[in-house]
């Protein structure tokens, strides 16, 4: 505090900057959005950590690409497309591991720290200054698929590569990210401890990406279906010269009863698994064996066969073989063209999951605030 | 300016589950002036801070900042309201310059306006050498200064400052002083808490008080006020001090003789008559300041 004069004396005076205290424009509005994301960006995310992280991503995908590209070169393959699958499956796990730390504390640690208060006494909006949290989170997340972009252009050079798998991969993965972002920001507007809100952002993720699973696996086991299989087995009295057998008699059919796991009644519960919208949504590559080409099409495929209904009832007859029933055995393409897609549903799960994240967020953080959660402290 | 431009406060209440913060808060802080916020810990003066400062809604009252309401239009207020909480969080990446002019930004000014508003800032509280340094390398005093900044950047004709004198030392608390009297002299207007009374004695013009809740009325005030009050008086010679004293009720203490007036008229006559029968007096004083009297005496009628 030296003895320097205001450069403004009259608080009302001429040189007070301008502001409009009217209806705030859209210009306006993303120029705040804009602050509060560099702010976000040069204050919570760009840290030496932060890159080092980046810097073990670049390297963890170099090796997956070289090896992939060296078993490709083994194989007779050129490799470039099973390299865009992994290196795009890699950057959505590192992303759903990284940006829950990223985002989950975006408020709540504000808080913590004393910044929040002085944020919100300026004239920035509760949905400009949440959307510019969730906009850094989301970009901050990206920086993995930045990383990964050198190896993708390797793929692309590599060969075998189809545009439209890569720009699909990117866009739901992009999303994807988006998603979690918004999820932690507004998670973290919501519980008022950090280490909170992160564990429970921590948690949604595992959810969609495990907990599905888990769901799905355990949801099919305890509904069995039960299934009869009928096995009509023979004595034989001769044998030919060929070592075929001469009238055969057919003995007493044996009927046994097993449980089977009925996954064709559950498999929508892994629509909301990220790795499988990413698989489901990406165009289909196929050998011309009709055997996938790319490890999202494999997963399509896999997930895809669980919607066809098993047969409840099983014949084997060895005296007739002309009574066999066995069951249908359609090649994976048939399989993936016979059943529904299922991304756009999961998709759009995930997208309104964040939507009320960010929407609960923006009611938590009104000003001037009603009501306060236990133990908050506003400041 | 009239009263619409300061701060008028009527019949706030707030409460939190069964704690009632603030109980019936009413005051008036008027342009020009600065106004101190007193009374203990746990009073409701953060409370109230909160909902001057239109982050907190009032359960009933009305409140009016430089005209506006914090309820109604809290934008009106935030671009008007400067305020420097008793927390003081800063954004410990980035140095004093980008705090202050994002702040700018978030104010709605244009780059290059921050930017150089950041800069008269920065020479304004002091931080000079440090102002291109990351604020977690800051030291208290200096995140202080930093916050006062950070409530100046829009110019605001209103001013509520937290505790703002806490962790500066005695140079900085006068450099704070004079700042503060310079700001009023631009016409505006000013809340101050603070817990050091004989701080806020020499910045302020006016008091509110608050107890339990609720800010003490005026015309208990008067009361408390117009109560018999100490004088400490030294002289050369104590024992001349001590015959010219003689049947006032006049005790001693290490620092001197403490003696009763009943007002600044009666002090005065008091030291005339010590001058005239011949003491030669050093020193003639209230003994405590008129913000520490008054809350003490409320603070233990309170007690009681």
């Amino acid at each position: 505090m030296t003895g320097t004069v205001l450069q403004d004396p009259a608080p009302n005076g001429s040189a007070r900057p301008e502001r409009g205290p009217g209806g705030p424009s859209v210009k306006d509005s993303v120029l705040m959005v804009g602050t509060v994301v560099d702010l976000e960006l040069r204050q919570r995310v760009r840290s030496v950590a932060w890159y080092v992280l980046l810097g073990v991503a670049a390297l963890v995908l170099a090796a997956v690409t070289l090896l992939l590209l060296a078993t490709a070169g083994a194989f007779g393959g050129e490799g470039g497309d099973q390299v865009v699958s992994v290196v795009v499956y890699l950057v959505l796990l590192l992303g759903t591991l990284v940006t829950p730390a990223l985002s989950g504390a975006a408020v709540n640690g504000d808080r913590d720290a004393g910044t929040l208060a002085t944020t919100q006494i300026t004239l920035v909006g509760t949905w400009q200054l949440l959307l510019g949290k969730f906009l850094a989170a989301w970009t901050a997340a990206l920086a993995f698929l930045a990383v990964a972009s050198p190896f993708l252009l390797i793929a692309l050079v590599a060969g075998g590569v189809d545009l439209g798998v890569v720009l699909t991969a990117l866009a739901v993965t992009v999303l994807e990210l988006g998603v979690i972002a918004a999820v932690g920001v507004g998670l973290s507007a919501v519980i008022p401890r950090p280490i909170f809100s992160v564990v429970t952002t921590y948690l949604v993720v595992a959810a969609l990406s495990v907990g599905t699973l888990i769901a799905f696996g355990l949801a099919g086991l305890a509904f069995p279906r039960t299934v009869t299989s009928t096995y009509t087995p023979y004595s034989q009295s001769s044998y030919d010269d060929q070592g075929n057998v001469v009238n055969p008699v057919c003995d007493a059919p044996q009927v046994s009863t097993s449980q089977s796991p009925t996954y064709d009644r559950v498999w929508w519960m892994l629509a909301a698994n990220p790795y499988v919208v990413l698989a489901d949504a990406t165009p289909s590559r196929w050998s011309p064996e009709g055997y996938p080409d790319d490890s999202f099409t494999s997963v399509k495929a896999g997930v895809r066969s669980l919607q066809i209904v098993q047969p409840t009832e099983q014949v084997t007859d060895e005296c007739n073989p002309s009574n066999d029933r066995p069951a249908a055995q359609p090649s994976q393409r048939q399989i993936v063209e016979q059943t529904v897609p299922t991304w756009f549903v999961g998709l759009a799960i995930h997208l309104v999951l964040g939507a009320l994240c960010l929407l609960a967020g923006a009611r938590a953080l009104r000003t001037p605030a009603r009501r306060l959660a236990k133990g908050s402290r506003i400041a | 300016m009239d009263d619409s431009d300061g701060i008028v406060v009527t019949g706030v209440r707030r409460s939190f589950g069964r704690t009632h913060a603030v109980a019936d808060a009413a005051f008036t802080a008027r342009p020009g002036r600065v106004t101190a916020l007193i009374g203990p810990n746990g009073a409701g003066k953060t409370t109230l801070m909160l909902m001057l400062a239109t982050l907190l809604a009032p359960d009933a009252g009305t409140i009016r900042i430089a005209g506006a309401d914090p309820v109604a239009d809290p934008g009106a207020v935030r671009a008007r309201m400067g305020w420097m909480p008793d927390v003081l969080g800063s954004w410990s990446s980035l140095t004093s310059r980008t705090t202050l002019e994002l702040t700018g930004r978030l104010h709605r000014m244009s780059k290059p306006a921050a930017a150089g508003r950041a800069g008269e800032l920065i020479d304004l509280v002091g931080l000079g050498d440090l102002a291109d340094r990351p604020t977690r390398v800051l030291s208290r005093g200096q995140k202080q200064r930093l916050s006062l900044a950070r409530a100046l950047v829009h110019d605001p004709s209103v001013l509520l400052l937290d505790e703002p004198a806490s962790g500066l030392d005695p140079e900085a608390r006068v450099e704070l002083r004079v700042l503060v009297r310079r700001l009023a002299a631009e016409g505006r207007t000013l809340l101050v808490s603070s817990h050091v009374l004989a701080e806020l004695e020499e910045m302020a013009d006016d008091a509110v008080y608050m107890q339990a809740g609720s800010t003490v009325a005026a015309d208990r005030l008067a009361e408390v006020r117009g109560r018999t009050r100490t004088w400490r008086v030294r002289a050369v010679d104590d024992r001349a001090l001590d015959a010219a004293l003689a049947g006032s009720g006049a005790t001693a203490d290490h620092q001197g003789r403490l003696v009763p007036v009943v007002d600044e008229e009666a002090a005065a006559d008091l030291l005339a008559r010590l001058v005239a029968a011949g003491v030669r007096v050093t020193a003639f004083a209230p003994a405590a300041g008129e913000f520490e009297r008054t809350f003490l005496t409320l603070a233990e009628e309170a007690s009681r």
